[in-house]
């Protein structure tokens, strides 16, 4: 090749690509108008044809912890439920009780939750199990401030569990990257999370499922269909499957109760432990608790707050102490906030399955104190 | 900072809206090579040092270069200067680590130390970049460039300053100079372009990544069956993975109203080796043409030079992409290549007998082998995949059918593309479709994923 063979090669006209794919700005129009009616319509048909009719002390799955568009489907069924009657009186509306796995009942099946045993002694169907596992309360904020709208002028029994801030770690609060639950959730960019280290990528979508249902929905597929995982490393796992074939319009029946796990602490030999209270003024998950409490009152739901009950058994000598003293904090700010609440003391040792979960009697035990102290008795 | 991230995404946005306000006043080119530098920094901040550098040696050579009657001195200068740069950041350890094999199997007590340098992102791109402006200029095919602003912009221009494509001085540096007229269809043109190289990166390379990732790993693990597999899904891989870059490359470009050159052509439609070199990483491919195939000679001298000059040519290719003897020897297979279907080309019965699918699906073959070097952690790796793809007896390979689907669905969208029915691909039904079903694929199906491209490590 010469030099005037190269000039001539170097001042033919620059070809746009090798396929077919230019569209006119009309035509991006076009798919800009298709694609914005897909993202709005498929989550709203969803709804239509996939079921989802929740009974009486119905509760998530626990596979389904992460499905934050079904939680928001689930939130707008119970307020639609309490609407149902409108000529009612508010003692008539159901209450929502929204808190971690202590209110999902993470070792008790369906019928030996908290809400199960209210329900039984208030003798109807009143309370809703709205309990998330693994639910923190930072995390639960941000449940609630982005997938709760429908949440409004409504009674809710919030439950606050002291374990969350048992250590700097449950706290959030350690420097040190963990997995942590819910981290969709959790705040993305401030406040400054200090273990919470994921790339701004994945911040900005954990941000854009918040504000576009379809996002979230995508995110319910993957959790309800495919086994939580992305379609591409489902088909390695199943890689002669059809992935349509997997879409059953219907969510998994289990929810995720283990009978074996139905056991007190002591029979699963947990020993005493020594914990390192955070203090609350500086604790990240009482703030965010604070904040809850706070939107869901701005909302005009009227806030009822059940704290613990802690197993104060499982605590090592001065350990005690720091707890209760951490217990009168909360308790004066709740009473300055005019917050009502429940604080009870620490149930029986042998209701408890580790240092916060309850096991069925204690439920049943929690359910009366509970209730007494809320209604007096009276349903 | 990675164009299919949010990250990403929010920066081009920021610029240019800015880009757009200024691009008819003096400080646009300030501003694309304040963003450029802003965006290498992203990757490390230092690395805009050594992006100045070679950036004013080159442009100093080039300014004594044109008062100089001693141009060759110069040139020298800077080829120097930029093997020197790739010599220590991309050899010094391939070099220090087989001079003490050397010394070690000499029975030479003494190891030299391992130099532990990263490799800069993009660094061998643009040091071909700006080298090949030092030499057109001493060939006399460009006028000098006055402005050191424009020059660095040249080199530094962020659509394509860590992957390519190696642009020429005489495409970019007339388009850098001039108010960007940038009119609705260069917009729609870079959507366009984007969007095909973004579906490319991210809901095609990283999911065959997935599975090739696995094989790869662990050869010794896995049969013939997923090893054929793991092997035909890299070819188009890298493919996804570079072509998808270098189409999001020259979308953004062309937002800004520039036109970038085209870097692949439907590589693996070729009917020889050497259509498959003038349709993949096609500015590679003419960087080495012009400037070490035609310097050796060329064509020029017979057959024996010329099988030389292209094996020469090849070798120093494969080593462009990596310090290691694994892209040599890849290289050396290509070059073998070559020579094949370069004498099966001169025969008539292979030009006029042997349909041109098999021709295609022969280049196929041929390019997909070669890739086993260049995917292969070492030689070893590379000898025993090649090794139990022939004796390792069979066994499931639990390839997922949909990764396959999506491959043979694009291989027929490109034989379709460059056939006598290409006009059903040109219908505005079609394109709009194609657009709607990769958005919502990407939107639905994609793969999350922040995986590197893989041209970043070259």
């Amino acid at each position: 090749m010469n030099r005037s063979d190269r000039r001539e090669t170097m001042e033919v006209e620059i070809p746009f690509g090798s396929n077919c794919v230019r569209l006119s700005g009309y035509e991006w129009f076009i798919v800009a108008v298709v694609v914005s009616a897909l993202f709005y319509f498929v989550p709203k048909l969803w709804k239509q044809v996939e079921k989802f009719s929740p009974v009486s002390d119905y509760r998530l799955s626990y596979k389904l912890s992460d499905d934050y568009w079904l939680f928001s489907r689930y939130c707008r069924w119970a307020c639609s439920r309490l609407g149902e009657a409108p000529s009612r009186s508010r003692t008539d509306e159901k209450t929502l009780f929204i808190g971690d796995s202590v209110i999902w009942g993470h070792y008790v099946s369906q019928d030996n939750t908290l809400s199960y045993y209210l329900n039984e002694v208030a003798g109807r169907d009143k309370f809703v199990n709205m309990g998330v596992d693994g639910i923190h309360p930072v995390a639960l904020a941000g449940l609630l401030r982005y997938y709760c709208r429908d949440i409004s002028g409504r009674d809710i029994i919030l439950h606050f569990n002291p374990l969350w801030m048992s250590s700097k770690k449950h706290d959030l609060q350690i420097e040190k990257e963990f997995n942590f639950n819910h981290p969709n959730l959790v705040p993305q960019f401030i406040p400054n999370i200090p273990c919470y280290k994921v790339s701004y990528s994945k911040r900005i979508s954990a941000v854009m499922q918040r504000y576009m249902s379809f996002f979230s929905w995508v995110s319910h597929l993957r959790i309800s269909f495919f086994e939580n995982m992305d379609l591409p490393t489902w088909t390695l796992e199943h890689p002669y499957e059809n992935p349509l074939k997997s879409i059953m319009l219907a969510l998994p029946a289990s929810d995720g109760y283990n009978l074996s796990e139905n056991v007190s602490w002591h029979e699963k030999v947990i020993g005493k432990q020594d914990l390192q209270w955070v203090k609350l003024e500086s604790s990240l998950q009482w703030r965010f608790f604070q904040h809850s409490v706070e939107l869901l009152r701005k909302r005009g739901n009227k806030v009822f707050v059940l704290v613990g009950p802690f197993n104060e058994h499982i605590l090592q000598g001065k350990n005690i102490d720091t707890y209760r003293q951490m217990k009168r904090q909360i308790e004066t700010w709740l009473q300055q906030n005019n917050v009502p609440y429940y604080m009870p003391v620490a149930l029986p040792s042998r209701m408890y399955r580790d240092a916060s979960h309850p096991l069925s009697e204690g439920y049943a035990e929690l359910a009366r104190q509970l209730f007494k102290s809320a209604y007096g008795g009276s349903n | 900072m990675l164009f299919h991230t949010w990250p990403f995404v929010l920066f081009f946005l920021i610029v240019y809206l800015i880009y757009l306000v200024l691009k008819d006043t003096r400080f646009r080119l300030f501003w694309l090579l304040a963003v450029s530098y802003f965006f290498y920094a992203c990757f490390h901040p230092l690395y805009p040092i050594l992006i100045a550098y070679a950036s004013l040696v080159d442009y100093t050579v080039v300014v004594r270069m044109a008062k100089s009657s001693r141009r060759k001195a110069w040139l020298f200068v800077s080829i120097f200067n930029n093997l020197a740069l790739l010599g220590f950041f991309k050899y010094s350890g391939f070099v220090t680590d087989n001079l003490n094999v050397l010394l070690s199997s000499l029975g030479i007590p003494y190891a030299v130390a391992a130099p532990g340098i990263i490799l800069p992102v993009g660094l061998s791109f643009y040091t071909f970049q700006s080298m090949s402006y030092a030499i057109d200029f001493y060939r006399g095919n460009i006028e000098r460039e006055k402005s050191f602003i424009a020059y660095a912009s040249f080199v530094s221009l962020f659509p394509r300053l860590v992957a390519g494509p190696i642009e020429r001085a005489k495409n970019l540096l007339p388009q850098l100079h001039k108010a960007s007229k940038i009119s609705t269809q260069d917009v729609t043109d870079g959507l366009s372009l984007f969007i095909v190289g973004l579906f490319k990166k991210v809901a095609l390379a990283d999911y065959m990544a997935l599975y090739v990732g696995k094989v790869y790993a662990a050869p010794e693990q896995f049969k013939s069956p997923a090893l054929l597999l793991a092997t035909f899904l890299f070819s188009w891989q890298i493919y996804f993975d570079f072509s998808g870059y270098t189409d999001m490359a020259r979308g953004l470009a062309r937002m800004m109203g520039i036109r970038l050159m085209l870097n692949f052509n439907n590589p693996y439609l070729a009917t020889g080796l050497g259509d498959f070199w003038r349709r993949w990483h096609i500015s590679l491919s003419s960087w080495f043409k012009d400037y070490v195939y035609i310097p050796l000679g060329g064509n020029r001298y017979g057959k024996f030079k010329t099988y030389r000059n292209i094996f020469l040519t090849m070798v120093i290719s494969g080593l462009w992409h990596g310090a290691a003897w694994t892209f040599v020897i890849w290289g050396a297979v290509h070059a073998l290549g070559r020579f094949l279907t370069r004498e099966l080309e001169g025969t008539s019965f292979y030009k006029e007998k042997v349909p041109r699918l098999v021709k295609q699906l022969f280049v196929f073959a041929f390019v997909t082998f070669a890739w086993i070097f260049f995917r292969a952690e070492n030689i070893s790796d590379a000898w025993l995949i090649i090794a139990r793809i022939f004796d390792s007896g069979l066994a499931n390979p639990y390839c997922p059918l949909l990764a396959l689907t999506l491959i043979l669905t694009v291989w027929l969208y490109q034989f379709i593309y460059e056939s006598t029915i290409r006009w059903v691909l040109e219908t505005r039904a079609v394109r709009i479709g194609v657009v709607v079903a990769m958005i919502m694929y990407l939107a639905v199906f994609a793969k999350s994923s922040e995986m590197p491209f893989i041209y970043l490590q070259f």
